[in-house]
């Protein structure tokens, strides 16, 4: 289970350009934060991968504690254990696939991670992708190996912000259903950003609405 | 005369160019992705030699480092050493000289890196240093290794600084660019061509190299 209750303000010096004040838990299975661009979804998975900063609250994960402004905590990004996709997938530009895959893998020789990632890529459908530089293979493909390698650090938490923004309609059905298989097969918690209806009501089974900063409805739906 | 000036100049370059390219690449990365107080002044530090005459870097090396200087006193004093007129000095004008180049390069090699790479390194558990040398370097290739030739050539053809610093004497601190003045003075004709050419390949060469990795860069 993970909770979350934290204020971020963001602006320059000064002038406050937004404030962030938010509070909510997500169990297994996959949350959805919910919301129009600048409310402050992106700025919330940082705060919860330990990209950013809060300035005030708490974050937790099951025991472990990611964040406490009363008790100065404030664990690195390194040892948070959480997965992340980026919207724009964020793929080491200068590794294949299958290096990229096997650069989140973090037990084992050279050899075993690199069987590891060929594992992951095999799951995920995009074995013959494993030779190929990120520029080279699909925004399908792009974002499986994206998943592929969020998975392969063994993550306690994956976090996907706007995953699937950059693939046409067709693939972007299919990539829900394996970003759903994904998850029931991992058994961790997803939160999983989106301004996309259809997409939210696809995929999650707990949606959070967030607006300007704020949470104005938290609901369940119906498997 | 040539091949004593050639033998020097390439031990000189050779350890300069190592040093420029540890040094220069550090600041270049705190420059690059660091904030720090006192930043703007290294970096306005590391421009200096490449805006004021060589002759002056050259005595302000001597102020510093020279017998009397203000931290060669102390060397001098400690060991009975100086790096004035040895072929030390001519390194350490060669380094001075050159690192702005490989600075200056090597820092738009690694501003053009998107963070957004290194973050994902880090939630892969990676650490900063890791990070650095399996991301952010290699993403960077290009402008450090143009910095790196820039600054190579920039230091084997580097003469005011040198002069200032290590002197010109045939065997110990003579390299190339000085050997070339000394061959022309004294109406040594052949020896000052056959030095200008071989100083000129290799500036060709090095011109013809930065702009093939300034070409690769944009075309990715």
């Amino acid at each position: 289970m993970l909770s979350v209750r934290i204020k971020k303000r963001l602006g320059d010096g000064k002038r406050t350009a937004f404030m962030l004040d938010v509070s909510f838990t997500a169990g297994d299975g996959t949350t959805i934060l919910f919301g129009a661009s600048g409310s402050g979804k992106t700025t919330t998975l940082r705060l919860i991968a330990g990209i950013l900063t809060p300035d005030d609250g708490k974050i937790a994960l099951g025991e472990q504690v990611f964040f406490d402004a009363s008790a100065n905590v404030n664990t690195s990004v390194q040892k948070r254990r959480v997965g992340f996709v980026f919207q724009d997938y964020a793929l080491f530009p200068h590794l294949t696939a299958e290096q990229n895959v096997a650069y989140g893998v973090k037990t084992g020789g050279k050899k075993e991670r690199r069987e590891r990632a060929r594992e992951l890529l095999a799951l995920f459908g995009i074995e013959h992708t494993r030779r190929r530089l990120p520029r080279e293979i699909s925004g399908g493909e792009q974002q499986r190996t994206a998943l592929a390698r969020a998975l392969a650090s063994d993550p306690q938490i994956v976090l996907l912000d706007e995953p699937l923004s950059a693939v046409d309609m067709r693939t972007r059905a299919r990539l829900i259903d394996e970003v759903d298989a994904a998850q029931r097969k991992s058994n961790i918690p997803f939160i999983y950003v989106t301004h996309n209806q259809a997409e939210a009501e696809r995929i999650g089974r707990r949606i959070v609405v967030l607006s300007e900063g704020q949470i104005i409805e938290e609901r369940e739906f119906d498997d | 005369m040539i091949w004593q000036a050639f033998k020097l100049s390439l031990l000189v370059v050779s350890i300069s160019t190592v040093i420029v390219t540890v040094l220069g690449t550090a600041a270049a990365f705190l420059l690059a992705k660091r904030n720090f107080p006192g930043k703007e002044l290294l970096d306005a530090l590391l421009t200096l030699p490449l805006v004021l005459p060589p002759t002056v870097t050259g005595y302000y090396l001597i102020v510093l480092l020279g017998r009397r200087g203000f931290i060669g006193a102390y060397i001098y004093q400690l060991t009975g050493w100086t790096v004035a007129f040895t072929w030390q000095a001519a390194v350490l004008a060669a380094t001075v000289l050159a690192i702005p180049l490989m600075v200056k390069a090597a820092r738009a090699g690694l501003e053009s890196v998107d963070p957004q790479y290194e973050i994902a390194s880090y939630t892969l558990g990676k650490s900063e240093m890791e990070t650095f040398f399996r991301v952010t370097l290699p993403l960077a290739r290009r402008g450090v290794l143009a910095g790196i030739v820039l600054s190579f050539a920039r230091a084997l053809g580097e003469f005011g600084a040198t002069l200032m610093l290590a002197g010109n004497i045939p065997g110990r601190t003579q390299t190339m660019p000085l050997a070339i003045y000394e061959a022309v003075a004294s109406g040594e004709e052949r020896n000052a061509q056959a030095l200008a050419l071989i100083l000129t390949a290799v500036s060709v060469a090095a011109v013809y190299l930065t702009n093939k990795l300034n070409r690769s860069v944009v075309t990715g």
